[in-house]
């Protein structure tokens, strides 16, 4: 009990260190991201203040409305002073608040790439731990192989492959619009996360629909991360096969899948989960075209479209919401560094 | 030594059940609780962003949406071709109105509302909501009022309560326009009552919270909205104001990817999609599984423009030259498939124009005149300009521009492509910085003045081509406020004739709208503000 005392101080300083020191990096972002919008050509007042006869007045009377006619810094100020109260700005495209917006759709995208990398998971810690255990092997090359395909093609390609395959030609898949068939009632949000707020609300239905839309767009996405995760694991098992313990533990008989598992794959996570992290943060940000292909209402594609009509405020929010969370995935991942090998957390 | 709770066997054991959780099978048809005859599902690449259409920044698709949710006090009315129908400029009828009186000297309008319109809370509709609603249009900030200002609507002491069910509508001057306008998709009728509930001080209209909720009496009410993902509206049973709609519940859902909207279709997954690409139209049409509506944007027009104020397109014969260079059939077969109605190769020797517009105008391919005009015009030698267009309309233009690119090569012009995000393509053309590009364009009032006044007066980003021109902004007043039919075709022909004369931009074609629908739907009509009319479709 007493050792716990010790352990969460340091834990608790380590935590607010790492975010104390991000703040430098957020307002680097805020203040890049700004100034990039508004360097950009393209008037968002001209492009929205688009009906038929409107004419110079409606779009001074837009830019007035965005306050886009006053000088830069004050526009800036502005955008501050609004952030510091919570408020992103509002969007033009939907007419909602940024921070509604990011509020209906980060958690679609968060549940995307959760299952997408946790597809990719599963393929391949096996496929990076047998392809080095047998190193050199004709499966070796094999594994090789298939990884260099999966990150040749394209996630727009493979997307509009497996849809092809599986809901137009095949059938077996629902059709790859959006998180849950449109036709049915969706689960009272909680955490905005499909799979477990149905859970929570015992409507299995919901539950494997949710799950069934989610099957494609996270594979498309998980095909495209195989190659990268496989390899380091397949590099990380073998720097650690050619360790003394492995060594020891062979020789004294110990059963091979013990080994593999125990001994090895645990030893060898390090790595991995440090590619984890980047993997997870490009995800995020990367993940457009799958959202669009899969018309995923999430926040990749929201920031698409407004950058396309080059309205500001969600582009801005956008970004600076996908700091935070690699700020967040980044000291996460190092917490759980610390857990799978005590002597990172020393300072 | 006490244990941390989240140790290497605990998160690799939790990491892989999660995984493990999510790969339980999908299971085949789940009962689905709607009636799935009763609803349609519409799939679109736009987004609905707003339920008031007036709202600056208002897109297509919302207008769409609105004409389905509020009611006007006039409509267009229809007209069948072959198996569907379109919407006819010539017929106005009364929606909300149950008649319409015009004044001898037609500076007055008298508007009877009906007896049995209710909003959709269910109180009945009164002068004083019409009157209200009317003065919102020209009063709040918003896309309204200037196209009001197109009927001369400007200012609320027009609107006129003269009786429980009666307004009275004043015009300054007779303007064939003003009655046009009051069928537009801004003209909604709202339920002031409810509407005042939600004003304020700052917001004396309302416009904020009709952003997101609706005070209606139209069709069809709003009963889930998303905006840019889906909206749900389900049938008000206490409209009037036409044929009862057959579906209870209607589904716009917004599918970004053209080949994935084509996929839902041919599936039987959705209902109904206007908006695929040529291609995927092609090939769905070859496997016959679909039901393809063709029907010609009457109001609408694909176009060459240039900036006639700055060199060297402010000279008329540079413009001519190129519009005699053109190799019109090959765009027309090339960008879009030969999916549409031509406007060029008019053949007008010893006959006046009919007063329409868009129509064909009597431009076609002549590479050696256009060489000799190109050489009158003081460019022997051709020079170099810049051809735009837009990333949206990249299906039609990337085509388009290849050839202009070489047939302007042919005459000495060396044309650059340049192809700009919509943003940017949309500043640039409001300032006047596009010197060569094209565009379409749709009008909502099929009156060629009207074209007129919107596309080739005015300093304004509708004049595409920047085009100054006193005698048509003369020949425009006039239109305006004729009241002698003959005086009008004769006008609308002078406008045709300077058009054609000083080529400010050159007409393309009119472009197909293709409603690809499942094989049992039926009763689609061609609206000019090109979206999905629900009210007319049924289920055979």
């Amino acid at each position: 009990m007493s050792a716990e005392k010790h352990l969460l101080p340091p834990l608790v300083r380590r935590i607010g260190l790492r975010l104390g020191a991000a703040l430098p990096a957020l307002f680097c972002v805020i203040l890049f991201t700004f100034i990039m919008m508004r360097v950009l050509p393209g008037d968002p007042a001209v492009y929205f203040a688009s009906g038929p006869n409107a004419g110079q007045a409606e779009i001074q009377e837009l830019r007035h409305k965005m306050g886009l006619d006053a000088p830069m810094p004050v526009q800036l100020l502005h955008y501050l002073e609004n952030l510091a109260t919570g408020d992103l700005g509002r969007s033009l495209t939907t007419g909602q608040s940024v921070a509604q917006d990011m509020h209906e759709r980060l958690p679609a995208s968060l549940e995307l790439t959760l299952t997408a990398l946790a597809f990719s998971l599963l393929i391949s810690l096996p496929l990076g731990l047998t392809a080095a255990w047998w190193s050199g092997s004709k499966y070796d090359q094999f594994v090789r192989a298939f990884c260099s395909a999966c990150f040749c093609i394209p996630p727009f390609v493979s997307g509009i492959l497996l849809v092809y395959v599986f809901y137009y030609w095949l059938g077996v898949a629902p059709d790859p619009t959006g998180r849950i068939n449109i036709f049915l009632p969706q689960p009272p949000r909680l955490t905005g996360l499909l799979l477990i707020d149905s859970a929570l609300a015992g409507d299995w239905t919901a539950w494997h629909e949710a799950a069934g839309q989610l099957v494609l767009p996270a594979m498309t996405m998980a095909l495209f991360v195989i190659a990268p995760l496989t390899r380091m694991t397949r590099a990380a098992v073998i720097s650690v096969l050619g360790a003394d313990y492995i060594r020891t533990a062979r020789a004294m008989g110990l059963p091979t899948w013990r080994i593999m598992i125990v001994y090895t794959l645990r030893n060898a996570l390090m790595p991995v989960l440090t590619t984890v992290g980047i993997v997870f943060s490009t995800m995020m940000g990367a993940n457009v075209l799958v959202e669009k292909i899969f018309s995923w209402p999430g926040v990749a594609s929201y920031a698409l479209d407004a950058l396309v009509s080059s309205d500001y405020a969600p582009v801005q929010g956008f970004i600076l919401l996908m700091a935070c969370l690699f700020i967040l995935v980044n000291l996460v991942i190092d917490l759980l560094l610390g857990v799978l090998d005590p002597r990172v957390s020393v300072e | 030594m006490a244990r941390h709770p989240l140790n290497r066997r605990t998160f690799l054991a939790s990491t892989l059940g999660a995984g493990a959780a999510l790969t339980l099978p999908y299971p085949q048809g789940s009962a689905l609780a709607q009636s799935r005859r009763a609803t349609l599902r519409h799939v679109t690449g736009g987004a609905v962003n707003t339920l008031d259409p007036t709202m600056l920044g208002s897109t297509r698709e919302s207008f769409g949406l609105s004409m389905n949710v509020y009611d006007r006090l006039m409509t267009f009315g229809s007209r069948p071709i072959g198996a569907f129908a379109t919407f006819d400029p010539t017929h106005l009828q009364g929606e909300l109105a149950e008649s319409c009186e015009i004044s001898a000297d037609q500076r007055n309008l008298t508007l009877h509302l009906r007896d049995n319109a209710v909003w959709h809370d269910g109180t009945p509709v009164t002068a004083e909501d019409i009157k209200w609603s009317l003065d919102r249009c020209v009063s709040a900030n918003s896309l309204a009022r200037p196209q009001f200002s197109s009927g001369s609507l400007t200012t609320p002491d027009q609107f006129r309560i003269a009786g429980e069910r009666t307004i009275e509508i004043s015009l300054p001057k007779p303007d064939r326009l003003a009655m046009a306008n009051l069928a537009m998709p801004y003209a909604i009728m709202v339920n002031s009552r409810l509407a005042r509930q939600h004003a304020t001080s700052d917001d004396p209209w309302a416009q904020q919270w009709l952003q997101h909720n609706t005070a209606a009496g139209g069709a069809f009410r709003v009963e889930n909205f998303k905006p840019g993902v889906n909206v749900t509206l389900t049938r008000h049973d206490g409209w009037h104001g036409g044929v009862a709609p057959f579906f209870e519940r209607i589904i716009s859902q917004t599918v970004p990817e053209a080949t994935t909207r084509a996929g839902l279709i041919e599936r039987g997954d959705a209902d109904i999609v206007i908006d695929l690409e040529a291609y995927d139209i092609m090939a769905l049409s070859r496997r016959g599984k679909v039901h393809i509506d063709s029907v010609v944007e009457s109001n609408c027009f694909t176009h060459l423009a240039f900036n006639t104020q700055s060199a060297p397109f402010n000279n008329v014969l540079v413009r001519r030259a190129i519009a005699l260079a053109l190799p019109y059939q090959d765009l027309f077969a090339a960008s879009i498939f030969g999916r549409g109605k031509p406007l060029y190769g008019a053949d007008w020797s010893g006959q006046s124009p009919a007063p329409d517009f868009p129509q064909p105008l009597p431009f076609s391919q002549n590479v050696q005149k256009a060489r000799e005009m190109l050489a009158k015009a003081g460019h022997p030698d051709g020079f170099h300009t810049t051809f735009s267009y837009a990333t949206s309309q990249t299906t039609t233009a990337e085509p388009m521009a290849a050839l202009i690119q070489e047939a302007l090569g042919h005459i000495g012009i060396t044309v650059r492509i340049d192809k700009l995000p919509d943003a940017q393509f949309n500043t640039m053309q409001a300032r006047r910085q596009l010197d060569f590009y094209t565009d379409t364009a749709a009008g909502w009032i099929e009156h060629a003045y009207y074209f007129f006044y919107l596309y080739f007066t005015r300093d304004q980003r509708w004049n595409f081509s920047n085009w100054n021109s006193p005698h048509m902004v003369e020949l425009v007043e006039k239109a305006r406020f004729e009241t002698d039919e003959a005086a009008y075709v004769a006008e609308c022909q002078a406008m045709l004739d300077l058009l054609v004369n000083q080529v400010p931009l050159i007409l393309l074609w009119q472009p197909n709208m293709d409603a690809v629908t499942v094989p049992d739907l039926t009763g689609f009509t061609y609206q000019y503000y090109r979206q999905v009319d629900f009210r007319t479709l049924a289920r055979s």
